[in-house]
């Protein structure tokens, strides 16, 4: 705890400690990554790269230029932040995703602005920093999530007194020495908020630069990212690409995957891409989860539905852990019993992805999540009383708050 | 309401012509009562009422060629119950031809439900699962439906004849045809069944073939006397009528083998199917009870359904449940045959062309007599040679002389 910076109860936060404990990490896990790649006889070649033809790369680092001859090329060179449009950035006051996470102060009062699931975390956890955030959610009516999540996220906000300002578009801000004066527009009122940082998911923009890309005859999307089809292979047959560079959703759960099957492209093996069940996980304090399709979306495709909801206060890991707030809630095809759709805000929520995905992946019906044993007590038994409350069998939901 | 649709009144219907309608709207028709008149290529069929109640409407009209399938008319139920039975005997059918169609359907999600093991032993045998025909009714593609289909895919691969491949051979025929050297008939439907029926039946029952001789001069006379008194009475249906006589003896020749039950069905009923020639091709009409109708009234029978058969105006119940066959080939010529059996019934005989011949009588003198051959079919497996030329012994008894035949007489 003290390496986190929090030396004990009701003494606050060292953030310099905590930046200092997440500098050292980031170097435990890349010496870890770079043991796995010497051992698996992988050389690691530092520099600036850049594409000579469709099987030549050259890399300079410093006084050194070496060209490789390839067969295969992989781009993952991800994605960079910029300042959403029509802003710009005139002082240390704005500040982007990768900087937020380097601030070395804690911010008295935090401006949040964007509408992804950086924000939504930046938001919660300068909130429990010690800031007060103020989040101003850009452009958007709503969250992306199932509206009961998007219901129970804005509460939650509400009770850590965040305020929310949804449609909301900023139209410039004016920085001091102390603070920042943000102007923006909400639900079309005119505001002014002051604060002392003012933090903007703003847009992403592929990481190409320089890399001679457009040379070598590799296409691009109407918004610059690299075109690939479904093997990740991009329209020079040698030259494959994943990740942020890719295109969005920018998420690692989805680059990882589009890493791996471009590798066993090149491999030889038949490949197949599907993220349908592409979890959207969200770090935030509680976190938040959603797998398949959300309430809404469910009566569209699939008509008659069964919709069940375990609150984490109806089971006894949430009194003892004292995080009852968030839920679980299962949506099912009334026809077939299949399971369409698992959403979850609370503790515990990121670990049980896994499980909701694999369910959903399995094509499982209700009695596929239903009849295995969980854990008690636990928070994933909550997964098990939200099915059993499709068919009205669970034991811990009070008959009234059933949905 | 209830939708009374063209079947397959007669095997093998695929459409018909609807003649004319009993029924008007309005009209109260009972159960199995018939509602229309059907012209097949092969006989006037009567469509019946699959319940009753009141005609709602007529949906088609007289004159119309439809397919089976298509709905006639519709009828108002009073008997509810039978109505809903006969409403969940079509949805059913309609449910089974389903699958085929389902993986069409689209999921909620938009893709095939199946997981991630099954897509990978699809991706492995380059099979789109988008293809794959579900066996479980939620729509999921499992493992076994997959390598159900993998197998079904070999197995075509592997058919060394496909209906393609059998028109590919046609093709060179069709060369010689432009050529002028073959011409090309295409199957009628009665002879398309024809050439089943008749496969099946050689397929299925080992034939045996007796031949024997009868003389024929006495009974030739009876007919020839009776002619001049101005009764003309067929060969044929003194024939038939022996013929009923020894299988009355001789039981197993009017039975029905049920293979999968191990038992022979010997039937006390006397249905005799006599083959008739038409331009369309062969055709089996029965006369019903021979064993209950005079001479006379056999004589009357088959005229009556030669003449049918020979006009195309057969109907369903004029060639339904035969229990024996009889073939008279005589007047085209023949002298033998092995005639293929009319299954599921286990014996036919063939009656050939009646030739005066020299013949020696009981003390040795030479006489000319009216000899006609016969062939007689058995199915082997429920009967032997000996029952067979027992048969033929009583029935050649009856027909070379005539006057025991009247002994029989009820």
């Amino acid at each position: 705890m003290k390496e986190l910076g929090i030396s004990g109860p009701d003494q606050g936060l060292n953030l310099n400690k905590l930046l200092a404990y997440k500098e050292k990490i980031i170097r435990i896990l890349r010496s870890g990554v770079e043991s796995l790649c010497k051992h698996n006889k992988v050389e690691i070649v530092r520099g600036k790269a850049y594409f000579l033809s469709d099987d030549r790369i050259g890399v300079e680092n410093g006084h050194q230029f070496d060209i490789f001859q390839f067969e295969h090329a992989l781009i993952a060179t991800g994605s960079i932040s910029v300042m959403p449009d029509g802003l710009v950035k005139n002082g240390k006051r704005t500040i982007l995703s990768h900087e937020i996470f380097q601030l070395e102060e804690i911010p008295h009062h935090l401006i949040v602005y964007g509408n992804d699931y950086i924000t939504l975390e930046v938001a919660t956890t300068f909130h429990a920093f010690g800031s007060k955030v103020t989040l101003l959610w850009e452009k958007k009516n709503n969250f992306p999530f199932d509206e009961s999540v998007n219901k129970e996220l804005l509460r939650l906000l509400k009770r850590k007194k965040i305020t929310v300002y949804k449609n909301a578009v900023v139209q410039h801000a004016e920085e001091t020495t102390e603070d920042i004066t943000v102007h923006f527009h909400s639900s079309g009122l005119k505001r002014d908020l002051t604060g002392t940082y003012l933090f903007m998911a703003g847009n992403r923009r592929p990481d190409k630069a320089e890399m001679g890309l457009e040379r070598i005859g590799v296409q691009f999307t109407e918004n610059g990212f690299v075109r690939t089809n479904e093997n990740m292979e991009t329209s020079v047959p040698s030259v494959y690409a994943v990740g942020d560079v890719t295109g969005p959703p920018f998420l690692a759960v989805k680059a990882i995957k589009q890493g791996k099957t471009a590798v066993e492209k090149i491999a030889g093996k038949k490949t197949e891409l599907d993220f349908t069940f592409l979890p959207e996980v969200v770090h935030t304090i509680p976190p938040v989860v959603s797998a398949g399709l959300t309430e809404h979306e469910a009566r569209k495709t699939a008509g008659e539905i069964r919709i069940s909801r375990f609150p984490l206060s109806s089971g006894g890991y949430g009194w003892i852990t004292g995080k009852k707030d968030g839920f679980i809630k299962v949506i099912s095809d009334a026809k077939t019993d299949l399971i369409l759709g698992i959403h979850m805000i609370g503790e515990g929520a990121v670990e049980l992805s896994g499980h909701f995905v694999q369910l959903l992946e399995m094509a499982a019906r209700e009695e596929d999540a239903k009849f295995p044993l969980y854990a008690h007590p636990s928070f994933n038994e909550g997964l098990l009383e939200a099915v059993e409350g499709l068919i009205g069998q669970a034991v811990h939901i009070h008959p009234k708050i059933v949905t | 309401m209830i939708e009374v649709k063209l079947h397959d009144i007669v095997e093998g219907l695929t459409e018909g012509e609807i003649l004319h309608f009993f029924v008007k709207p309005g009209d109260r028709v009972q159960v199995d009562q018939p509602v229309a008149e059907v012209q097949t290529d092969k006989m006037v069929a009567e469509l019946p009422s699959p319940a009753s109640g009141i005609v709602k409407k007529i949906v088609v009209e007289e004159g119309e060629t439809v397919e089976v399938g298509t709905v006639l008319l519709y009828i108002e139920n009073e008997d509810g119950h039978q109505a809903d039975k006969m409403d969940k005997k079509e949805m059913n059918v309609k449910e089974r031809k389903e699958p085929e169609k389902r993986n069409t359907h689209p999921s909620p999600f938009g893709r095939v439900l199946a997981t991630p093991y099954t897509r990978k032993i699809a991706r492995d045998h380059q099979i789109n699962i988008e293809e794959v025909p579900p066996s479980d009714p939620s729509g999921r593609v499992t493992e076994e439906d997959v390598y159900q289909y993998i197998r079904q895919k070999q197995q075509q691969k592997s058919l060394p004849k496909t209906p393609e491949e059998k028109c590919k051979t046609k093709m060179e025929g069709k060369q010689l045809a432009e050529h002028g050297l073959v011409e090309e008939v295409p199957l009628t439907r009665v002879r398309k069944q024809i050439s089943e029926k008749m496969k099946q039946s050689l397929f299925t029952i080992p034939h045996v073939t007796s031949f024997d001789e009868v003389d024929m001069t006495k009974l030739m006379k009876v007919a020839g006397e009776l002619k001049e008194s101005g009764t003309p009475i067929t060969i044929a249906a003194f024939l038939i009528k022996a013929v009923v006589k020894a299988l009355k003896d001789f039981p197993v020749f009017n039975a029905e083998l049920d293979e999968k039950c191990e038992k022979i069905i010997l039937k006390k009923y006397y249905n005799i199917g006599i083959a008739v020639d038409t331009p369309q091709g062969l055709f089996v009409p029965v006369i019903q009870d021979a064993d209950k109708k005079s001479v006379k009234k056999i004589h009357d029978e088959v005229k009556r359904l030669n003449e049918k058969a020979r006009n195309g105006n057969l109907t369903p119940g004029d060639v339904k449940n035969g229990t024996f066959t009889v073939s008279n080939v005589g007047p085209l010529g023949s002298t033998g045959a092995t005639p293929i059996i009319n299954a599921p019934e286990t014996a036919l005989i063939a009656f050939h062309k009646t030739r005066k011949m020299p013949v020696s009588g009981p003390n040795d003198e030479i006489r000319i007599a009216r000899m006609m051959n016969v062939s007689f079919s058995f199915d082997h497996r429920v009967a032997d040679g000996l029952t067979a030329v027992q048969f033929i012994n009583r029935f050649k008894e009856l027909v070379e002389e005539p006057h025991k035949l009247f002994l029989e007489l009820i």
